[in-house]
């Protein structure tokens, strides 16, 4: 048996006993509809989980900024065993509904400043939409 | 499936609104974005949220996406992205303490259902089970490079590069190295 053949049959063996899992099939055909159409990205400009510069083994929490339509959010993830919190911030620093997108939807509140706190955070795709005049704002999904 | 039928599919999906264009993107290249986050030794959870994320920024940036026919190696860099976000937070890496991938089988039925179920392929299945415990064997390193290798479309020596950080002219030598491993391993298990 050649290297090919051997690796078509590790292909066909690795099909058969890991599958993409039926549920996670059914969740990506679902990201269709419920992608929020003529909305502007907030695109993610800032991660400190990227880049060269890693900050091994520590506690710290994780520090994302995304941009877009004149929208700045900067967020601050904490995950712990008991589960995560996200601390936010709009700029324009202004009160505005923020809506959180994923696992377990639910609808915050920004402060006259901007700020907004969500907790409990599920494990799992997480995005936020906000409303900024006549503009719909999404930012682009992040894994927390 | 190959990159004129994802093109097709792809802008079906954007200009068009076609949610079965869509739903065939998914199943044509859900096991592409599968291998990537598996050759990046995710442990279960890890894997379905990293699965998800890249499926959710795809559907999000639909009308973004310049070039329809690589839409293939848009999701696997972005899957690669997001593994190494994972793996960088460090929360739950653990590459093989998988139990759940075994019996995986029983509970989530595919295409390939019926031939496990078909009593005339006993023998191909014994095969493939022996196929797949031997390539659990094989060490980490191997893994990766054949879940890259073995993905379809497969990754070229250069994508496995930059994905594993492995250089490019090394890919060969220790593919063959790691089939030569599973050859022993399968042998003995009694197939050859």
């Amino acid at each position: 048996m050649s290297d090919d053949e051997l690796e078509a049959e590790l292909r066909r063996a690795i099909e058969l006993f890991d599958p993409v899992p039926s549920h996670l099939l059914q969740i990506a055909v679902e990201a269709y509809t419920l992608r929020t159409l003529d909305a502007e990205l907030a695109e993610l400009v800032f991660d400190s989980l990227s880049g060269p510069s890693r900050v091994r083994g520590g506690r710290q929490p994780r520090v994302l900024t995304f941009q877009g339509a004149g929208l700045t959010v900067d967020l601050e993830i904490t995950v712990t065993a008991a589960g995560g919190r996200v601390v936010g911030q709009l700029m324009p620093s202004r009160r505005l509904e923020v809506e959180v997108l994923g696992g377990r939807p639910v609808t915050l509140m920004a402060d006259d400043l901007g700020r907004f706190v969500y907790d409990d955070v599920p494990a799992g795709p997480f995005s936020l939409r906000c409303r900024l005049g006549d503009a719909t704002v999404v930012t682009e999904w992040i894994t927390v | 499936m190959d990159r004129d039928s994802i093109g097709i599919l792809f802008r079906a999906a954007v200009d068009d609104d076609d949610t079965a264009a869509w739903k065939s993107l998914v199943e044509g290249l859900s096991p592409l974005v599968w291998s990537v986050v598996r050759a990046h030794g995710l442990r279960d959870a890890d894997a379905q949220e990293v699965y998800q994320t890249t499926w959710f920024r795809l559907a999000q940036n639909l009308t973004r996406i310049r070039e329809p026919d690589k839409v293939g190696a848009w999701l696997a860099s972005t899957a690669r992205n997001e593994c190494v976000k994972v793996i960088r937070a460090a929360r739950r890496v653990s590459p093989s303490d998988d139990g759940e991938v075994f019996d995986r089988v029983a509970d989530d039925r595919t295409p390939e259902q019926a031939l496990i179920d078909s009593e005339d392929s006993a023998r191909e299945r014994e095969r493939a089970r022996a196929a797949w415990h031997a390539f659990q064997e094989l060490g980490e390193s191997c893994q990766r490079l054949l879940r890259l290798l073995t993905a379809s479309p497969p990754f070229s020596y250069q994508e496995v590069s930059a994905t594993l950080g492995i250089a490019v002219g090394s890919v060969g030598p220790i593919r063959q190295r790691c089939l030569r491993r599973l050859r022993v391993l399968l042998g003995g298990r009694g197939f050859r």
